[in-house]
Formats: structure tokens, C-alpha cells, sequence
């Protein structure tokens, strides 16, 4: 592994925060794991590190007849080998893939959360969790196009991969690529990382898997996790979505709704005032009595609230 | 001095638990939807108490709408009376009160008040609920994904429609027709404020 630089946490989006990015630091490196899934033997050893790293509780498990160690992400599993069997051209297929957090360019979840301080984003690209500033709603779950962050019920707090902020800071790769035997992860720039991944894809059509290609979808804005993916016309088998969104069209009809409430607000309280100012208070005349029912006694009502 | 009672102990309860728990509700909605009013949520204890009472006072909210609808759904009946008051409404708001239909306990424009907050009340519950509880509930859902992001948009274009509609109610509730407050906290008005606001009524209540 060569030496890698470490890089300040230089925050460059805040979750709902209405002011610019603060960060003035823009020449820090932007940096990228790439998992080439055709190398991964599933041994699960990124699991363990990961669990080891982050000092995450161990989840007792059971065989549910597959490979895979547990059912989904928790609170308390940050990554998950998936495993998928199915046959290709007759053929079976074992697929792979790394599930955890994609660090996105344009993180769905940090666009979706209402508390503010609670999801950032460095500009070294990892999007980070800041458990203390989370109020529990869980809006990010659904702003996420990758179904990664989960909810404690402990805590009521909502947890996931953190890409090893506190290694990367100080210039070592993240836990589960330093363990990876088979160096199926891989660690660096993101513009190392994106030219590594065209030499795998280049290598893995001579090979024959002749829809290889590289998964940094363009609607998130580009991941900060990658991946070499060698059946590429089968990305929905590795449940990888064909063009995440971090805008689906709710929530961009929110926004826009958004900046049109307040104006709504406003002006219905500009316009009761400017009412106000002109038709003043329409005060009961007590004294004039209606030829219908005439009232006798009733004289200025002290009850002018 | 003669006084008509307008509202008795019970109504103005549930008005009172209805009104309160909307505006806590609007104010920490409002915090959770706009970065800049999130400050709001100080007042309920902070972020992650506000989102947990929140729906709570939800609950609160949508039981005494309930309880506002069975008491007073059938004096908020329209009739053909309400048609013409709508039509001079413009009169109504510029105090031209020549042009406008006498009005019974309610004009036109209180009942319609009235059915647009059951209605958004209950938009306002049903799309509640499935950003509440997310993971689902009762064997339903989970709702994560498409479903809370619709639900949000949903919820919050409902906010806006009832919170418009409240600022109107209470200036109009309060300092645009003075004795009228009074009303909803001792249940009671002068004749002239009822021969001024509600003519039909006040004649109803003559023999009292
Ligand atoms: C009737 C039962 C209700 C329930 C169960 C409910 C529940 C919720 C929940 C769980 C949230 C998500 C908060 C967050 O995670 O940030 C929310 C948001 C919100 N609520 Fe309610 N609520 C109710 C009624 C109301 C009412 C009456 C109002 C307005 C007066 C209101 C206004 C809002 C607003 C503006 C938001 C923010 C929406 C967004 O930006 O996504 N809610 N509500
Ligand atoms: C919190 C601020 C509020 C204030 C100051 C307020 C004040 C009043 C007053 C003074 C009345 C008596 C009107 C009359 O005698 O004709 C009234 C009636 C009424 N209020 Fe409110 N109210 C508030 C909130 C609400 C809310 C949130 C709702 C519904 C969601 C509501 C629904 C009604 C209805 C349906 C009536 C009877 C019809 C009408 O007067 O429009 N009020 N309110
Ligand atoms: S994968 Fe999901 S949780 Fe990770 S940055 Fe993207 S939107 Fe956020």
C-alpha cells in the first residue's frame, strides 16, 4: 500500500443547514474504496474488521441457508457481504456485493435530514453520521437510494459505515480494505480508484464477461464506494440500482414547495395586517338597537377583548 | 346587560385542546421543515423530544378534531343562505356589511373554515403516521422510500393550506372583531356583538 496522505475533515455540506458550505480547504485529496467484486472470495474478513474498527456489537446469527452472515444491516452491522445465486447462461452465478454506505457525491440522506448538523459531508468525500445532533426521525432512511442507514431502537438514533473517518483523518485506508486477503478493495484517489477500475474492466472483458463495467452512478453524483461489477446488464441481481436518485421527485417537490411556504406564511401575515391597518377593529355598536328586537339595557360593552 | 351564551364549557375545551395542540404542531413542523426555524424546537425540549412529542401531540390534536366535528358538524351544515354570503364575500371583507346575507351562529366562511381543518386534519393524521412510524405499524408497511417521501410532500402541502387558513382565523378571532375571543374563553357575547357578527342567531336567542 503506498503511503497515503491524511486529509482534514474539512466539511463541505452540513444536513439542514440553509448557509453556503463552510469550508474554504479545496485542494484536500477526494478519495475512493473500489471493491472489484470479481476477486472477492466472500471469507467476510471486511466484516470482522469492520465490526473490530468501529467497536460494534457482535450480532448472534443463525443459518438461513446462505452464505451470508446476517439477514440485513443493522444498527450494529455497518457492512454486509450479500450473496445472490443465480443461474447465468445456464451457468450458476455466485454474486457479490459489499453493502454498506456509498459515501455519494450528492448524499440522499443528507439532502432528506431535518436536524441540522446531524449528517455531513467532508471534502474528502466520506459522508459521516453525527449520532448527537440526530433527532431520530429516520427521514434519512428513505432520502438514501441504497437502503443503508438503520435505526437503533435502543438509541432511537439512526447509525452506518463512517468509511473509517477516524483512520482515513490520519492517512491509512479504512478497515476492510487493509484486511482484505485477496485485495478485492482497494483504496486511493478517487481519480486513482476511477483509472484502477477501467484497467479491471478492461481485463475483465478480455476475459469474456463482455458487460463488465464500473458502478459510480452518475444520479448520486458519483459514489465514494465503487464498484467493478462483471455482469454489468445484471446490476438489478446484485441489487445495485440501475440510476439512484438523491432527488427523488418527492422530495424535489418538497423543496420547491418549501421555498414557497414560507412566502405563504408571510403574506398572509402581511396581508392581515395591512387589513388591520385599514379596516381597524369592528367594534359591536351596543346602543343601536334593531327595530326587530328592540334591547333594553344594553348599553358599550365593556368586553372588548 | 343582557349576554348570550355562544359557547358552552365542553366547546371550549375541545376548541382549546384542538387550537393549542395545532399550533405546537405547526410550530415544531415548521422547525423540522425549514433549517432556519429549527430553533423551535428549543422551546419543545430540543430535536430529538420535539420529534417525539410531535406525533404524540398529534394524537391530541386528532381526537379533539374528532370530538369538534360530532359537536358541531350539523350547525356547520351549508345552506342555500351560505351561497350568497360566498358571493359577497369581497362586501364582508371590506366591512361593506349592507351587501352581505345575514348569518346565522355561523356565516359561510366559518363553516367552510370548519370543513377545510377536518379535511387537512385528517390529511394531516393519515400522512402522520406513516412518517412516525416508518417500519411500519398495525402489520402495515414498512414505509421507508417512496412512500414517507410522499407522505412529507403530502403532509407538509397540508401544513401550509391549514396554517394559511389559521392566520386569517385568529385575526379574525381576535383583534379584527373585538368580543369575539371572549367567546371561546367565557363562552359568552353582548347582543350587539351578535347582532353585529351573527343576526339570524341573535334573533334565535331573542326570547332568552
Ligand atoms: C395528526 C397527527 C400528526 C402526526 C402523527 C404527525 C407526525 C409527523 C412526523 C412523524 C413528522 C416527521 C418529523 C420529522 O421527522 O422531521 C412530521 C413532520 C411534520 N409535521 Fe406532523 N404530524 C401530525 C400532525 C401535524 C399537523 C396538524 C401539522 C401542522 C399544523 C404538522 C406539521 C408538520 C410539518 C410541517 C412537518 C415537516 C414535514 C417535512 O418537512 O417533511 N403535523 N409530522
Ligand atoms: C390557536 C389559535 C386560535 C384562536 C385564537 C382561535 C379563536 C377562535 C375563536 C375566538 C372562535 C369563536 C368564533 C365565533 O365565536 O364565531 C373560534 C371558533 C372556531 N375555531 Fe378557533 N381559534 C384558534 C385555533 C383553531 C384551530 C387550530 C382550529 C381548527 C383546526 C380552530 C377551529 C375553530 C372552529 C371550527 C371554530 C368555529 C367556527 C369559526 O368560528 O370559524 N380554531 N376560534
Ligand atoms: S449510500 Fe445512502 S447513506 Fe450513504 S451517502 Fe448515499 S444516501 Fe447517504
Amino acid at each position: 500500500m503506498p503511503q497515503l496522505p491524511g486529509s482534514s475533515l474539512a466539511v463541505k455540506r452540513i444536513s439542514a443547514s440553509p448557509d453556503p458550505a463552510p469550508s474554504i480547504r479545496t485542494a484536500g485529496p477526494e478519495f475512493a474504496k473500489l471493491i472489484d467484486i470479481s476477486r472477492c472470495i466472500g471469507c467476510k474478513g471486511c466484516e470482522v474488521a469492520c465490526k473490530e474498527w468501529n467497536e460494534l456489537k457482535i450480532e448472534p446469527t443463525r443459518n438461513f441457508g446462505s452464505f451470508q452472515s446476517h439477514q440485513d444491516l443493522s444498527a450494529d452491522t455497518w457492512l454486509l457481504m450479500r450473496f445472490t445465486e443465480i443461474e447465468v447462461d445456464g451457468d450458476l452465478q455466485w454474486l457479490i456485493k459489499k453493502d454498506a454506505c456509498m459515501h455519494c457525491e450528492e448524499p440522499g440522506c443528507l439532502y432528506a435530514c431535518p436536524a441540522p448538523g446531524a449528517i455531513v459531508q467532508y471534502e474528502n468525500g466520506i459522508v459521516d453520521f453525527n449520532p448527537d445532533k440526530c433527532i431520530g426521525c429516520q427521514l434519512c432512511i428513505s432520502g438514501c437510494p441504497f437502503d443503508v442507514p438503520r435505526f437503533s431502537a435502543e438509541t432511537h438514533k439512526v447509525y452506518k459505515c463512517n468509511m473509517c473517518v477516524d483512520r482515513v483523518e490520519v492517512g491509512l485506508e479504512p478497515a476492510c480494505v487493509k484486511t482484505c486477503p485477496t485485495n478485492a478493495i482497494t483504496w486511493g484517489t478517487k481519480d486513482d480508484m476511477v483509472a484502477l477500475a477501467e484497467q479491471k474492466v478492461d481485463r475483465l472483458k478480455d476475459r469474456g464477461f463482455e458487460n463488465a463495467t464500473l458502478y459510480d452512478p452518475a444520479g448520486v453524483g458519483g459514489t465514494h464506494m465503487m464498484y467493478v461489477v462483471p455482469h454489468g446488464d445484471r446490476l438489478v441481481d446484485y441489487d445495485l440500482p440501475e440510476d439512484p436518485t438523491a432527488a427523488p421527485g418527492a422530495l424535489a417537490a418538497l423543496a420547491g414547495l418549501k421555498q414557497l411556504g414560507m412566502g405563504v406564511m408571510g403574506l398572509g401575515l402581511l396581508g392581515t395586517a395591512l387589513h388591520y391597518l385599514k379596516y381597524g377593529p369592528e367594534v359591536a355598536d351596543e346602543e343601536a338597537s334593531d327595530p326587530a328586537s328592540p334591547e333594553p339595557g344594553s348599553g358599550p360593552d365593556a368586553e372588548n377583548t | 346587560m343582557s349576554r348570550l351564551e355562544r359557547f358552552t364549557y365542553f366547546e371550549r375545551v375541545v376548541h382549546w385542546t384542538l387550537g393549542l395542540s395545532f399550533l405546537y404542531l405547526l410550530m415544531t413542523g415548521l422547525a423540522f421543515s425549514h433549517p432556519r426555524l429549527f430553533w423551535i424546537t428549543v422551546l419543545s425540549g430540543g430535536g430529538q423530544t420535539a420529534r417525539f412529542l410531535h406525533p404524540w401531540i398529534g394524537m391530541l390534536f386528532s381526537v379533539s378534531l374528532g370530538s369538534m366535528f360530532f359537536i358541531w358538524a350539523k350547525d356547520m351544515r351549508l345552506e342555500s343562505n351560505d351561497r350568497e354570503w360566498l358571493m359577497a364575500v369581497r362586501a364582508y371583507a371590506t366591512r361593506q356589511k349592507d351587501g352581505v346575507p345575514p348569518a346565522g351562529k355561523y356565516n359561510a366562511g366559518q363553516k367552510l373554515f370548519f370543513w377545510a381543518m377536518t379535511v387537512l386534519g385528517v390529511v394531516h393524521l393519515a400522512s402522520g403516521i406513516p412518517l412516525w412510524m416508518p417500519a411500519g405499524v398495525l402489520g402495515i408497511g414498512p414505509f421507508y422510500g417512496g412512500t414517507v417521501n410522499t407522505m412529507r410532500l403530502l403532509h407538509y402541502a397540508t401544513t401550509l393550506g391549514g396554517g394559511g387558513l389559521l392566520i386569517v382565523h385568529v385575526y379574525l378571532g381576535t383583534v379584527a372583531y373585538p368580543g369575539t375571543l371572549g367567546a371561546m374563553l367565557h363562552g359568552r357575547v353582548s347582543r350587539g356583538w351578535a347582532r353585529l357578527h351573527h343576526p339570524r342567531w341573535e334573533k334565535e336567542q331573542a326570547g332568552d
